[in-house]
């Protein structure tokens, strides 16, 4: 008998000790500094609420959070717009053309944040182009659209679309065909076959290339820092400056739980419907 | 003189009981087949013969010598599992090597054996394919011939014709049994498929709820079944409820029936509640009643054509009765017509349980 | 509306590969900056990148850091994959989730966290900081990848391998291991990208001496945009095709090879 308790006992301590480690380093070197920046938050440059009172009241912070959400709205929408005709060409193409675009899609996919920026700067620089073309079809006095908001809000599209874009096909690729014939025959084309067939069927694809895609896009740095306007900043890009410019380890902080919060209210909401596995998976 | 040994047997999940009280002896070389339905314990009783689960108590001896305490690779039984278990990154050749390999065979010599091996289970030349480059039917093969090439103490067959299309099922029934007898291995094979259990058995074990229900040759199990179950499960039957009315006239009185004489057995007690079988190809189908026999009025309902054979199926009052008639003597009715079937007291056979 | 879906799908297509397409000209352009069309064409630019050490320098920390963050993630989440697939435990759904974590914060947050506490530890612009952030952000992707490749594995393969023989030890080694391993370096290749192409925890944390190849980037097309850099997304984007079409490839040509029919 006690050769068989053994073996439970030691059967139950094997998962803990193969996951110790793991769960040691995580707790190290990625709770550990969160709850730093937490501290930090709340005893910068002294103990103190002053952090989250700018934070939350000041002007220039609320007019960021505002136009930070309102880009990531945006840049989401956009991305569906974008990314739903894409998927459904890919769904109702050959397989050599579905996989040609595939490809395309998972290499921007794989493509760096940084060489997709870049290039946005070269298509839309002043020796640019898109500025070229301008010229070409007459137009000599081009408007700038190098570091505006119109500049950052496109590269993010770009760069967040083959998110959307993947979970989308991924679901349309699996409606059975059988199913969109038989709306055919009894009646439904065009529109009202986008509305009650594929809509629906696709529901999920698209919360889930929506989430991600807005949450990306919260908590964005690279592409608004190097393609936007100064002076339409996001909360990424003012918690940086916080940082690099001023050293103001607590108000960065405040902004970065801020930041953390809104993220992780969605990302509840989603994990509680959806299970949050799924988001990447 | 027995081989193979289970000993009181019982596992339990919890509070849930999947074995009740498992005993069971197999001769050397004895081909058994655990027949039962999904969720009946036979593959439970597998797993434990060859060490994947624990019996919560009772023991599994191999020529006299317990199994317990020995891990699955130490018990030298082959098995054969249901979607075969091939290695896909291993060659046919190398998949049949693996167990020399673990037995430290050289590599040239263990090769060669496996390609004999091969050859025996009739895939001569087909050593160096991938699993995903072999048939259903071969891959089959290379399973049984993994299995078999360590020269185990037992094979275990865990339903392996279970994904093979029906062609196929027939003639690895066949394969299998010819191997199984040159090599003379005891072996076990599990299936829900009674005419697998039928053709290929020298013993069927019926499982029924973490019990064994019968244990018996197989036309023993489909002319003396000693459980309503078995009755039912293997093969098709009329089962009547009666009651024993005449130990020594032999009659039991059925609803709809009246009195039926029944075959002769020691198993009936007077006033005792038991069930009647009669196999519906011991019936017989007129349009009168045939002297000497006992007959009954029957409506007919259905008729389901075979070609070579057709099942009639119909209703004795409120009794639903079956008879099977050879495929020239079903033009003589019709659905919905009044017929008479017919038998005599030897095809009434009288279970207890 | 269908034929109004497909052009606009045919646009977006447009849209989705032009930035992709005209970093390649730009690189072998003969001008001084960035100039469209290019005047002329030349390696100019190529040779200026592979002879500049801040240029290589970065690329090479890059590569350093990277190899190492997908040891040391490997070597973490392979045990920790095993136990929370293959094990029932209690508290086994929030180990599960607490593994997604580190892809749910964003990394600017964690980049404030770093920068402070890494300082505090002393290891703030050194590549052991940067590995071990690095790693950290690397645990969820290698850990979805695995854990989807071990979830469907055969468990069966197992038990053969048991029931003819092979003890727990061999098993893994002949049998599990071999299986796996295309997930396994699957997974090891993704902490890699993840690592080399981190950009945003990097330009906190790496420094002048740890200085990645992200952050050299980022600080040049910040300050000067040198037209060097159309030279590194070329080739980081000749990597990513060699990447996705070479094993197709591969494939191809090993499925031209003559070979007996199969019955």
């Amino acid at each position: 008998m006690t050769g068989l308790s053994n073996m439970t006992e030691r059967k139950n301590l094997w998962p803990w000790l193969l996951l110790t480690p793991l769960a040691v380093f995580l707790v190290v070197f990625f709770v550990v500094p969160l709850i730093d920046v937490a501290v930090m938050s709340f005893t910068e440059p002294r103990l103190t609420f002053a952090n989250y009172e700018r934070a939350l009241t000041g002007t220039l912070y609320q007019k960021v959070f505002i136009n930070t959400f309102l880009t990531a709205g945006f840049v989401t929408l956009c991305c569906l717009l974008v990314g739903y005709p894409l998927a459904y060409l890919m769904s109702v193409s050959s397989q050599r053309t579905a996989m040609l675009i595939l490809l395309l899609v998972t290499m921007s996919f794989w493509t760096s944040f940084l060489v997709r920026t870049y290039a946005w700067m070269v298509l839309l620089g002043t020796n640019g182009p898109l500025v070229w073309l301008f010229q070409a079809v007459g137009i000599t006095n081009p408007p700038q659209l190098l570091f505006t908001r119109f500049s950052s809000t496109l590269a993010m599209v770009h760069i967040l679309a083959p998110y959307m874009i993947m979970n989308i096909y991924s679901v349309m690729r699996k409606i059975d065909p059988v199913l969109v014939r038989s709306a055919e025959s009894l009646g439904a084309r065009g529109g009202s076959l986008l509305r009650h067939v594929y809509l629906p069927l696709t529901a999920p694809g698209i919360a889930n290339g929506c989430v991600l895609v807005f949450v990306i896009c919260l908590g964005f740095y690279v592409t608004p820092v190097l393609l936007g306007s100064p002076r339409e900043q996001m909360i990424a890009g003012l918690i940086g400056t916080q940082l690099d410019e001023f050293l103001a380890f607590g108000m960065g902080s405040a902004l970065a739980m801020v930041l953390l919060v809104f993220t992780m209210v969605i990302l509840t909401i989603y994990h509680r419907h959806f299970g949050l596995d799924k988001l990447w998976g | 003189m027995s081989y193979l040994d289970l000993k009181g047997i019982n596992k339990s999940y919890g509070q849930f009981v999947a074995l009740n009280d498992v005993n069971l002896s197999a001769a050397k070389g004895e081909f058994v087949t655990f027949l039962g339905p999904s969720g009946s314990g036979k593959t439970t009783t597998l797993m434990i013969i060859a060490g994947f689960e624990k019996a919560t108590t009772g023991s599994v001896e191999i020529d006299g010598r317990p199994l317990q305490g020995l891990a699955p690779h130490e018990r030298n039984i082959g098995i054969v599992f249901q979607n075969y278990g091939l290695f896909p990154h291993k060659t046919a050749a190398e998949n049949v090597y693996f167990p020399l390999q673990m037995r430290s065979v050289k590599r040239a010599a263990g090769l060669k054996r496996a390609e004999e091996m091969l050859e025996l289970v009739g895939l001569r030349d087909f050593g160096h394919r991938y699993p995903k480059e072999l048939s259903g039917g071969q891959q089959q093969r290379v399973a049984l011939a993994r299995a078999l090439v360590f020269e185990p103490s037992l094979l275990l067959l865990d339903e392996p014709l279970g994904a093979l299309d029906k062609n196929l099922r027939e003639q690895m029934q066949i394969e299998i049994k010819r191997i199984q007898r040159a090599l003379g291995v005891t072996t076990i094979f599990v299936t829900h498929d009674q005419t697998e259990a039928m053709s290929m058995s020298d013993r069927i074990v019926v499982f029924e709820g973490g019990r064994i229900n019968q244990v018996a040759a197989p036309l023993d199990l489909y002319h003396k079944p000693e459980t309503r179950f078995v009755a039912g499960f293997i093969g098709e039957s009329n089962l009547i409820e009666a009651v024993v009315t005449d130990p020594v006239a032999r009659t039991a009185s059925a609803a709809h029936l009246g009195e039926v004489e029944y075959a002769p057995t020691d198993k009936a007690k007077k006033g005792q509640g038991v069930t009647l079988m009669i196999r519906p190809e011991h019936m017989r189908l007129s349009r009168n009643p045939i002297e000497g026999r006992r007959n009954a009025q029957m409506k007919v309902e259905t008729i389901v054509n075979y070609g070579d054979n057709a099942l009639v199926i119909g209703k004795v009052g409120d009794l639903t009765m079956r008879v099977r008639v050879l495929g020239a003597d079903v033009v003589i009715i019709k659905e919905n017509q009044d017929c008479c079937i017919s038998w005599t007291p030897d095809a009434v056979y009288l279970i207890a349980k | 509306m269908t034929r109004f879906m497909k052009w606009l799908g045919v646009v977006v297509v447009i849209f989705i590969a032009a930035p992709l397409v005209i970093v390649v000209p730009m690189s072998f352009s003969t001008a001084r900056s960035l100039q469209f069309p290019p005047p002329g064409y030349g390696l100019g630019y190529y040779q200026a990148y592979f002879s500049d050490p801040s240029w290589l320098i970065p690329t090479w920390n890059s590569i350093i850091i990277a190899t190492a963050t997908t040891v040391l993630t490997m070597l973490l989440v392979v045990p920790a994959t095993f136990a929370l697939v293959r094990h029932q435990f209690r508290g086994r759904s929030i180990a599960d989730l607490m593994m997604l974590m580190p892809l749910a914060v964003p990394s600017i947050v964690m980049a404030v966290g770093y920068y402070s506490y890494f300082g505090a530890m002393g290891i703030v612009h050194t590549h052991i900081g940067v590995v071990l952030a690095h790693t950290a952000l690397a645990v969820p992707i290698a850990f979805l990848v695995l854990s989807a490749n071990l979830k469907g594995f055969d468990r069966t393969l197992e038990r053969a391998a048991m029931s003819l023989g092979a003890s727990p030890t061999k098993t893994f080694i002949h049998v599990t291991l071999p299986i796996l391993r295309p997930g396994l370096i699957i997974s090891a290749l993704f902490a890699f990208i993840h690592s080399f192409d981190e950009t945003v925890v990097s330009i906190f944390i790496s420094g002048r001496n740890a200085e990645t190849l992200p952050r050299k980037m980022f600080d040049s097309i910040r300050q000067e945009a040198d037209p060097v850099i159309a030279v590194i997304s070329t080739l980081l984007f000749a990597l990513v095709l060699l990447g996705l079409v070479g094993p197709r490839l591969v494939a191809a040509l090993r499925n031209r090879r003559p070979r007996v029919q199969a019955a």
